[in-house]
């Protein structure tokens, strides 16, 4: 009975602490808005309709065929056309030179062999040291290239292709950035649970009252609870207030909004436990919050937050898979994109609550031992 | 004259160095965990430099053939041999396949639906569906473009499948060096490392220095802030060229990475981005930023690069404001001068365009902090 009382008398004292330090209150709901407003960024930028990407044409062909292919080049959303040359290599040497990040080459013969053999080719080169560029080139010169087929291909005789994909998503929803939102949630609750620990071990330590705590006739396990029920019910704001920006995005919550709550709260704990851990060993406030940051950026690439663990080499998917974050972020998903419900996110449950089990009685040993 | 400030300031980087070497955690985390993690970090992600890695490869997909015809035998035959689809399970159905996605068993089903091989036979287009689970981010889209790819080229005349055997359309062949993820990850950690760890040791060394109040000593000392400034940046430089090596040494010898140019080459690219981060530090340090804040504005810091410096998605397309911002931010610049010399091999020479907004913005950056501290030098409790 003693030990529920006094969890309760450190959570309050840990929210009436953090209610009395403007700073930390800010930064703490300031991190969520932050991180979406940059994510709302990268995605408008993802899904931009048109993009105007400089690139070059060489046409050295000069056939029908070819002139209707860099008419239609030239009104592309994707890619626009700079520079019209007579040779390959000043369209190479643009790119080399970085004026333009790609250069299309008609080769010379392109509309005689469109008309004999109903096959031709074009070649592109592109700036290959940028990230997302290339793809984007490749796509739009396919994309024009096809409607060349579809439009005027009796014209030239091309043929259209022997297979095409039909794609069914599960969820039944166009393609969107929608899939991402979830592992930013899982992401800022992560980046919140590491912001207090800073604040509920380290930073009291620095002040001296973290000893002061231990001398009182409060179990240490009290404190521990205490310190994780604050923790959670942080989690649950600023889960609110994610949430809240999400809906105001223009994202549907498919599932139970409670199992989001539940999923990010597990979240919170096994990362809280995993930050009493470190706090046992790591003394100063600013060594173990750069700690972990530098843990975190790499995390997020292998927990799947922007892309899922099935698309990484297999070391990757091997860290991913002893992640309990990454079944955190997965959960996540499950219920808001795509509507699933408990029986299946058991799981996932499962192992966030078993690491954070695992994790508790290690920060306790090692927090006595250090004491 | 400049010899005072040349023995001033190895005096200083000495110090520098002293107590670095007494600080465990701060070894521990500027020259293993940081340079280590990210760069295993990008390996484990992105395979090794010298693998073909296919990020389709390994993700179980359900293949359903309802046609169970010939060209659909051939089609499953060409995916398999493709090097994409290594993990197709045959055996379910077209309906539990559906069921089962979303579950994790599989994460997608490719169904070769009746009378594919009939409309090949009379010069249709022969349609496939893809069931995706687009719950995991990436993977629908993945599948789908790799599996559009490849069957782009499937012919069911032939038996074994060529890599460029259209049967019609206009192919569009990629020409230049495509380069592994991992070495473009190799540039991605490279810079972040180094900015990560000379910010922080800079700016937070500082700060840390005014809360002990040996900042105040140190500048009441017959040193002067330019030798306080240069020692410091000595002693960062070393720290950086350990930390080059020790990212490239893990690169070259565990991942087999091959960077276009040389190490002197990457050293100098190096140092000057750490430098602008240096300056940098100096610069926040010199308007009293706290130790706390310091550990704040470097992860905005971060997070500003990943978005606006064309990590996760390239600068040029970026929109209104954040493609302003990506054009202000000077380590933008120096991401672009590491992509150029490490990727595509440019000499630093062909770079000036580049090279002249990081070196701008790092006298600029040296010579305001240096103007701050020198106005505010007679009040020791800055």
């Amino acid at each position: 009975m003693r030990v529920p009382r006094d969890s309760l008398a450190i959570s309050f004292k840990e929210i009436r602490q953090l209610g009395r330090d403007p700073i930390s209150l800010i930064l703490t709901f300031m991190f969520p808005i932050v991180l979406i407003g940059i994510f709302i960024v990268i995605a408008g930028a993802f899904g931009a309709p048109s993009y105007n990407i400089p690139v070059a044409v060489a046409d050295l062909d000069n056939s029908p065929a070819s002139q209707v292919l860099v008419n239609r080049m030239t009104t592309s959303p994707i890619i626009r056309v700079v520079e019209l040359l007579p040779t390959e290599d000043q369209a190479l040497s643009l790119v080399q030179g970085g004026s333009v990040l790609g250069a299309v080459i008609i080769p010379q013969g392109f509309g005689q062999s469109l008309l004999t053999t109903g096959r031709a080719f074009v070649v592109i080169q592109t700036d290959n040291s940028k990230i997302t560029t290339p793809t984007l080139i490749l796509a739009a010169v396919n994309i024009e290239a096809q409607n060349l087929a579809s439009t005027s291909g009796a014209q030239f005789g091309v043929k259209q292709a022997t297979v095409s994909v039909i794609v069914r998503p599960i969820s039944g929803r166009p393609p969107s950035g929608d899939q991402i939102l979830p592992g930013f949630l899982g992401m800022i609750t992560v980046l919140g649970a590491f912001d207090d620990i800073v604040n509920a071990i380290t930073r009291e330590r620095e002040r001296g009252t973290f000893p002061r705590l231990l001398l009182s006739p409060v179990n240490i396990i009290s404190i521990y609870t205490g310190k994780m029920v604050a923790t959670v019910l942080l989690t649950v704001l600023r889960t609110t207030l994610v949430l809240i920006i999400f809906v105001l995005m223009g994202l549907t919550i498919h599932g139970n909004i409670l199992l989001v709550y539940l999923t990010t709260a597990l979240i919170a704990v096994f990362t809280l436990s995993l930050g009493l851990v470190m706090s046992a060993r790591i003394r100063g406030s600013s060594t173990l919050t750069i700690l972990e940051i530098t843990l975190t950026f790499p995390l997020f690439s292998l927990s799947g937050v922007f892309q899922s663990p099935e698309l990484l080499a297999s070391g990757g998917r091997a860290i991913a898979s002893v992640l309990p974050w990454t079944y955190g972020n997965e959960a996540l998903r499950r219920v808001i994109y795509l509507g699933l419900g408990p029986s299946a996110i058991a799981g996932d449950l499962l192992i966030l609550f078993v690491s954070s089990l695992v994790m508790m009685p290690i920060s306790l040993m090692l927090s006595r031992r250090t004491m | 004259m400049r010899l005072k400030l040349l023995s001033d300031a190895i005096a200083v980087a000495g110090n520098e160095l002293r107590q670095f070497r007494r600080n465990r955690t701060a070894i521990l985390i500027s020259l293993i965990v940081l340079p280590l993690f990210f760069t295993m970090t990008i390996g484990a992600s992105s395979g090794g430099a010298t693998t073909h890695f296919s990020p389709t490869a390994d993700i179980p997909i359900a293949f359903i053939d309802k046609d169970v015809s010939t060209d659909s035998g051939l089609l499953l035959q060409s995916l398999r041999s493709s090097g994409d689809f290594n993990n197709l399970i045959l055996g379910y159905r077209e309906d539990n396949a559906v069921a089962t996605l979303g579950s994790g068993k599989i994460y997608a089903a490719i169904v070769v639906p009746n009378g594919f091989e009939g409309s090949l036979n009379n010069n249709q287009t022969g349609n496939i569906i893809l069931y995706a689970d687009d719950g995991e981010p990436g993977v629908a889209d993945q599948i789908s473009s790799t599996l559009s790819r490849d069957v782009q080229n499937f012919n069911p005349n032939v038996v074994v499948q060529a890599e460029t055997s259209g049967l019609g359309q206009i192919e569009v062949l990629q020409k230049g060096a495509v380069f592994s993820g991992f070495n473009v990850g190799l540039v991605v950690v490279l810079g972040l490392v180094q900015i990560f760890a000379a910010f922080y040791e800079i700016a937070g060394g500082i700060s840390k220095e005014r809360e002990d109040g040996t900042l105040a000593r140190i500048l009441v000392t017959p040193s002067g802030i330019a030798s306080i400034l240069l020692g410091k940046t000595l002693f960062d430089s070393l720290l950086t060229t350990i930390r080059t090596f020790t990212v490239l040494g893990i690169a070259v010898f565990l991942f087999g990475a091959r960077p276009n140019t040389d190490v002197g080459t990457l050293l100098v690219v190096s140092l000057i981005i750490s430098l602008l981060t240096m300056g940098f530090g100096f610069l926040l340090s010199a308007i009293r930023v706290g130790a706390r804040a310091v550990v704040i504005i470097e992860f905005f810091l971060v997070l500003f690069l990943f978005a606006f410096s064309g990590l996760i998605i390239d600068s040029e397309l970026l929109r209104g404001i954040s493609k302003d911002i990506s054009y202000a931010l000077p380590w933008n610049y120096g991401f672009q001068i590491l992509r150029r010399t490490v990727l595509i091999g440019a000499p630093l020479t062909s770079l000036t365009g580049y090279l002249l907004p990081v070196l701008g913005a790092t006298v600029l950056f040296y010579v305001s902090a240096y103007g701050i501290f020198a106005f505010s030098r007679e009040r020791l409790a800055f």
